[in-house]
């Protein structure tokens, strides 16, 4: 079997996020353009003042609610989650409807090729932070700190939950972590190391600290909508001013085509691309991001004018967003008039780890609906020859997209995704 | 506060229920060791730390490592609320 031609499929997703606790939801969701940024809780004594929180949500009652799910998986997702980060739970939560979305499609037996990879590090901050404040006043530990402050105890905890004996481990590439996953994945599968994967993006719980330290680099927002939060997460608008964090986890299962056998799919990654700039600041580079792109088209063997629709990273930094619009430019150029192109940050806050997957599922279900989620709180855009969607959902007719991740320390990742409309 | 042996076992058995939710209350005998109720090694952990944090003791953890079934822990958590 010639492994390095085998298509990558898309299977299953699943999400919880601030604007949704399901792919349904979501779907409604980023179509009315849902914005989840709210004040954050009082307690939280720093410069930022808001964020995409994940309101009303209990891992039980959700876990409760799911329907047809195998008991078996309930019983050890309600043991293994009993005392961990929330992290965790929320990437239990996803990975459970990827998990269950990619069996009720067709495949009904988990086989040992089942991999699974984790993206992010450093998941569970403000767990530290609790458990230092415990520790440090009474003396006494959460016997449980051993384990789970190890990112790759979600690895443990998921593959125990879903009975996956495959390969596994976490990846880590700060805001790329999930597209840098979605990539290893995409060779793993190519290269017939294993038939299925689940991408796991987890959920960054950051504590205080690194909140306050983010503001202090100038990286969050925390200026003049920290009282209009609806307002603070302007992607592209002349007034951004930062990102704005959001708390939430995605998974997909990628499966290898040849694996399934024609079964149908919900969409495929075509290509996809990890390049580095030599640089550990959070400094983005055009050249950079032109050359992931470049890259991943590349790899997917497409001209640029096949892509129809972009989702950017862009994070409502300014810097970050004047890069990636000169980035997308230079690898698009004349082609650029006919791309539509959003940020789902813009609804859900910048989820750091999880972004990649959750931006991959909010690209799947815009190909796949024929619509372009509104860009919210574009009013004045920094850009006029890009084709930025504006406030209102729009049509959109495409068969390929660039879903686009730039990490701190220069990591670039984009990946070329194809919808099931074609 | 002092507890009697069968206040301490019913802590005991409390935090046993909530680290192991499948478990039934009548399934919690004295006789019976976390081990074949099904309790893992952290989850062991997990109940005895639990349970000192309730009656308020510190215990080396040396003395617990020895400590065989409900019996024995019960008995040495009384041994020691009694003795502070």
């Amino acid at each position: 079997m010639d492994t390095l031609s085998t298509r990558v499929m898309i299977t299953g997703m699943g999400i919880v996020c601030s604007i949704a606790q399901t792919v349904q939801e979501f779907v409604e969701a980023i179509r009315e353009g849902r914005s989840g940024i709210t004040k954050l809780p009082e307690q939280y004594n720093h410069s930022v003042r808001i964020g995409a929180w994940i309101k009303d949500f209990s891992w039980q009652n959700w876990l409760n609610k799911l329907s047809d799910l195998d008991p078996a998986i309930h019983r050890r997702a309600c043991k293994v989650l009993n005392n961990t980060t929330d992290s965790t739970r929320l990437s239990a939560c996803g990975a459970i409807q990827a998990f269950q979305n990619a069996h009720s499609a067709g495949m009904n037996k988990t086989p040992d090729e089942l991999g699974i990879i984790v993206a992010g590090s450093n998941l569970a901050q403000s767990y530290t932070v609790e458990n230092w404040k415990r520790f440090s006043e009474s003396g006494r530990m959460n016997p449980r700190y051993a384990l789970s402050f190890f990112d790759s105890n979600q690895v443990g905890c998921l593959s125990e939950i879903l009975a996956i004996r495959g390969p596994g481990l976490t990846i880590g590439a700060a805001a790329a972590s999930s597209n840098a996953a979605l990539f290893q994945a995409f060779h793993w599968i190519r290269c017939g190391l294993v038939k299925r994967c689940l991408v796991v993006g987890a959920a960054m719980e950051f504590s205080p600290m690194e909140l306050e330290a983010f503001a202090i680099l100038g990286a969050a927002s925390c200026n003049q909508f920290a009282g209009d939060p609806d307002r603070a997460c302007r992607p592209f608008d002349q007034a951004h001013e930062g990102f704005v964090w959001g708390q939430g986890s995605a998974s997909v299962m990628l499966e290898s085509a040849q694996w399934r056998g024609g079964l149908p799919a919900i969409g495929e990654i075509s290509g996809v691309s990890l390049l580095l700039d030599g640089n550990h600041l959070p400094d983005p580079s055009a050249d950079g991001e032109a050359r992931a792109m470049r890259t991943a088209l590349e790899s997917a063997k497409l001209e640029p004018d096949r892509i129809g629709y972009i989702n950017a990273h862009g994070s409502s930094s300014a810097l970050g967003d004047r890069t990636e619009c000169a980035a997308i430019k230079a690898v698009f150029q004349e082609s650029i008039s006919n791309i539509w192109i959003n940020s789902t940050k813009s609804l859900t806050g910048h989820c750091f780890s999880a972004s990649g997957t959750i931006e991959l599922i909010a690209t799947i279900l815009q190909l796949n609906g024929g619509f372009v989620h509104p860009n919210r709180n574009l009013d004045n855009p920094i850009d006029l020859e890009l084709k930025l969607a504006g406030n209102q959902a729009g049509p959109l007719s495409a068969q390929y997209a660039l879903t686009n991740g730039f990490g701190f320390g220069g990591i670039n990742s984009s990946l070329v995704v194809k919808g099931n409309n074609a | 506060m002092s507890y009697d042996k069968r206040e301490i076992f019913e802590i005991v058995k409390n935090n046993t229920l909530n680290v192991l939710p499948d478990l039934l209350p009548d399934d919690i005998t004295i006789d019976r060791s976390l081990t074949d109720l099904g309790a893992n090694s952290v989850d062991r952990v997990e109940i005895v730390l639990y349970s000192l944090d309730d009656l308020k003791l510190k215990i080396p953890t040396s003395e617990l490592h020895g400590v065989r079934d409900l019996r024995a822990l019960v008995d040495l958590l009384f041994h020691h609320s009694t003795a502070s």
